[in-house]
Order: structure tokens, then sequence, then C-alpha cells
């Protein structure tokens, strides 16, 4: 089962324990983590599951989608290098211990 | 979800603008014909991209688009006399030629110059099919004249209508993208228009209410498939392309005339809807114009002498809440045109889209939304032509299909949606 580390704003971590194949917006929903939405349901049309992946794991995690490309250019606040919509996140047990910043403006 | 700047950015149009410069790129109607029907006739006022123009025709049948307001102190030649070959200001006779050139000015003595030195703000104004196209750009990046379809054909296969939107240009197209509304707003036409019925797609069409939405990229703009159960091992498609910046078209149903439309800001809370529908082979028959010129089908019904459609906001759209108890009418509005507008005008005049709430089926609202911002800041930034120009992007239709269950969408209308002379339109 890996484990997805949500950090807040004011650096408060929260771990969550997922399933293979879930989506870090599925898992964070799930676990009530502040800030992860999820309004769509996790088909890449709203834009309010966005995070920041942490450097180390953006390899692991790859580049975003098309959709999911036009979704962060048009709706989120702050996008960096590492802003992925989280619904578009499937989790695996290589991904085992993934941190991922939550934006303020989400919470 | 948008965020402000873009909001902004996509759905501002006047000069100076990012998106007003990108529209300046494009051949947009600014009349049909029938406004200026006859040599000398009356003046049209225009108001196109927030500018304030005046389209009159000369005596020997040249369009004219120039700047509404006299060069003199200021009035509106919409009040002028339009005789001997020119536009005369009411108020003290200075008149225009079509190209805006000033011709005459009386008070001035005879042997003077004054009036060469004096020129309106004008623009190219040419007919093409039933439209009078306008191009608002920089002269040395003007585009060939347009090759759309529906002015191309002979004048017998085609009708246009327009009509006044009271809302943003760009709530009002993505309500031309978005056919997944079709399925609730406008379902009670599907079965009564008689420009619609008796086709076999409408059977699909019934038989399948969650349809699935695939957008694919083409080089002008996008293809909006709505894919719904056909028989087994097959689907059928109704594929919708959208023309960079503001050109869209309805799938056909059965050999009922191919329709569409072109969106086009007025200002930034106002737009004209020219409507068109035209079969690529054959004329339309007196029973259709007529139904058209009715208001059934995707047209509607004006005030008389005006462009206002006759059910507007000032009277609620003429609701009839029985007809909506019975289901006659999804909404209780009559006619599709007024179903769009009525919805599209109560969103308030520029919607704030930072507040609304996607979902899946709006992936081509999302995708177009993408383009346009792309293209706008590609042509601000490196001076880059947007996509809709070339006459290729333009010799486009739309399609209804069925295909094999396992034949992509691209591949299985790849056809289908080129605009081909004297070739019937893809449909079901």
């Amino acid at each position: 089962m890996p484990k997805v580390v949500y950090v807040d704003t004011a650096g408060v971590e929260r771990v969550v324990d997922a399933a293979v194949g879930e989506s870090a917006m599925s898992a964070a929903v799930r676990n009530g983590i502040p800030g992860i939405i999820g309004e769509c349901g996790g088909n890449v049309s709203c834009g309010t599951c966005h995070v920041w992946v942490r450097e180390e794991f953006r390899a692991g995690v790859g580049a975003p989608g098309d959709m999911e490309d036009d979704l962060l250019d048009l709706g989120v606040d702050d996008r960096r290098a590492g802003s992925r919509l989280a619904c578009q996140i499937p989790l695996t047990t290589e991904l085992d211990g993934i941190v991922l910043d939550v934006p303020p403006e989400q919470v | 979800m948008l965020r402000t700047e873009i909001n902004e950015l996509l759905t501002q149009t006047g000069p100076g603008t990012r998106m007003g410069d990108l529209f300046r790129r494009y051949w947009m109607p600014a009349l049909l014909a029938e406004e200026l029907p006859d040599d000398d006739c009356a003046p049209v006022r225009v108001k196109i991209l927030s500018e304030r123009l005046v389209a009159f025709r000369d005596s020997q049948g040249r369009y004219g688009l120039v700047d509404e307001f006299c060069a003199h102190r200021g009035v509106s030649l919409w009040f002028g006399r339009n005789e001997d070959s020119g536009l005369r200001c009411a108020y003290h006779g200075w008149k225009y030629d079509y190209t805006g050139q000033c011709v005459e000015v009386p008070s001035e003595p005879e042997t003077g110059n004054f009036a060469a030195n004096v020129k309106l703000r004008s623009y190219p104004l040419v007919k093409v099919g039933d439209v009078l196209w306008t191009y608002l750009g920089d002269p040395e990046h003007q585009p060939p004249l347009p090759e759309w379809e529906f002015v191309r054909v002979p004048g017998e296969q085609t009708y246009t209508s327009k009509r006044w939107q009271e809302c943003n240009w760009l709530q009002a197209l993505e309500g031309g993208i978005d056919s997944s509304h079709v399925t609730f707003l406008h379902s009670g036409n599907l079965n009564t228009d008689p420009l619609f019925k008796g086709s076999k797609g409408n059977e699909y069409n019934k038989n399948d209410v969650k349809p699935f939405f695939e957008v694919a990229e083409n080089e002008g703009g996008l293809l909006i498939g709505a894919r719904r159960n056909a028989e087994e091992g097959h689907y059928y498609w109704r594929v919708t392309p959208w023309v960079m910046p503001n050109f869209t078209m309805v799938p056909p149903r059965g050999d009922h005339p191919v329709h569409g439309h072109f969106w086009v800001p007025i200002d930034d809370e106002n737009c004209w809807v020219y409507t068109f529908d035209y079969h690529p082979v054959r004329a339309l028959t007196t029973a259709e114009v007529d139904a058209m010129k009715a208001g059934l089908g995707v047209h509607n019904e004006n005030i008389p002498g005006t462009y206002r459609p006759v059910a507007n906001k000032d009277n609620d759209y003429l609701m009839d809440r029985d007809a909506q108890r019975r289901g006659e009418m999804y909404s209780g509005i009559k006619g599709i045109a007024i179903q769009d507008s009525s919805l599209q005008e109560s969103m308030g005049p520029i919607v704030d889209r930072t507040k609304e709430r996607l979902v899946a089926t709006d992936a081509g609202i999302i995708k177009a939304r993408q383009r346009l911002r792309k293209a706008a800041l590609a042509l601000a930034e490196q001076g880059t032509p947007p996509p809709g120009l070339a006459p290729e992007h333009q010799r486009i239709r739309s399609a209804s299909i069925v295909l094999p269950a396992d034949q992509s969408m691209l591949d299985g209308v790849r056809d289908a949606v080129v605009a081909r002379p004297g070739v019937a339109q893809t449909t079901v």
C-alpha cells in the first residue's frame, strides 16, 4: 500500500494509505484531506485537485496529459513546475512516500 | 473554473485588446446583404468589436463601412443623405465616399483642398453569399475572402438570418460547442420541427441520453464528437466543428439542410448571431425556406424591421410554464435559438467563469478556451497568425455517421468533415 503525504501551506503533513491504482485525488478525498476537492470526480474537467509534486517524485509521476495541461493553464492560480491534477496521478508501489503540496487557494 | 485574467482576455474584443487583435485578423460578418438592398438605400449603423461604424451602398453599388461619426463635429452619419456616390452629413453637408474619403466640404472655398485632407476610418465591406463581410485589421495581414460553404454554394441552396443576443460572444459560442445540452434543452424540438424531424439519427439520440464526448484538435479548431450507441457493434457519432475564433456547425439530421452559426462580438456585452442553413447539393425547398423565415429550426422570429428577437429578456422570452409542465418544451421557451439565448443571457452580460463547475461533457469548451488563449498570446507576443485563416480551415462541414465501434472518430470522419463541392453531407 503506497503512502501519500499531503502537506498544507502551514507545513502540516497528513499521511494517507492509498490503494494501488487509486488516484491521489481519490485517496485525499476519501481521507478528508483539506484543499483537495475533486469536484468533477476525476474526469479532468474541474481543476479542483491541484497539487505540487515534490521534485524528487516528478520523474516517477511523469508529465500532465493534454487536457490536464489545458486545465492547469486555465484554471489554477499558481501553476509551477510540479503542478499536477491529483486525479491524474495513479498511485503505485514505486510512488510510495510521494509528497504532494496542497496549494492555499483550495483549502 | 477559469481564472479572472483569462476570462477577461477571452471576453474583451475592443480595439487594443489581445482577443480584439485576434478577431481583427479574420473576415467577419458585418451585415446581411438584405440590409443594404439597393444603391443609395438608407445607411445602417454597425457596431462590431466595440467599434461604431456606418455601412452604406453608394450610387454605383459599392459598399462602404466607415466611422459612424462625421469628422467635423462628431455627428452620426446614420442621419446622412446617401446620394450621388457618397454619404453626406445631415448637419453641414460634408460628403464622404465609400472609402471614407471626404470629397466635399460645402462651406470651404472650392479652390482649397480641405476635403482631401479629411478621411474617416474605413474598412472593406464585401458581399460573399448573403453576407457582407468586413475585415477590421491591418491591411497588410488581410486574408483571402471567406470560403465557408454556406456562402459559396449557389444562392438557392442557402439561407442566413441573424439576431441580436444580449451577452458576451464567448458564452454564446460555448453554447454552440456544448452539444451536451441538446439532450435536455432542445429535446422537445427533434420530433416536431419540420427542419429536424424524421431522421434515423433522432432515434439514436432518444435511445441513448448519456452520450460520450470526444474532442479532437484539427488545424483550424476542434472537432467535438458526441458518441451514442447504435446497432450492435456500432456507434452513432455527431460531429460539431468549431473553427477559430467564432464559427460552429450543428451535425446534420437526415437530408435536412445543414446549419451553423457565426458568433460575432458587437461589444463585450452583446453579440450578433448569424444563423445559416444550406444544402450542399440541392436547392432549399419553398417549405424549408418558409419554415426558416418563420423562425423554425435554428432560426428565430425578429421584431419586424429589426434583428431583435420577438421573444427577448424584456418579456421573459415569452415563457410558457404550461408547455414546460406538459413536457412539450423542456424550458417552456419556444424555438431552439431562443431556448439558447434565454439561458445564455440569463448568465449575465459577461459570465463570471471563476464560479463555474465544469464536468466531463465540457471538454470541448475547455479545449476551445485554451486554443483561443494560446492563439491570442502567440499573436500578441510573437505575431503568429492564428488558426482558421487558411481557406482549407474554412472548407469544413459537420457530420453525423454510424461507425464500427472499433473505428476512431477522427479516422471515421476525416473526409466527411471536409466541404466538397457537389458532394452531399454525411448524415444519418
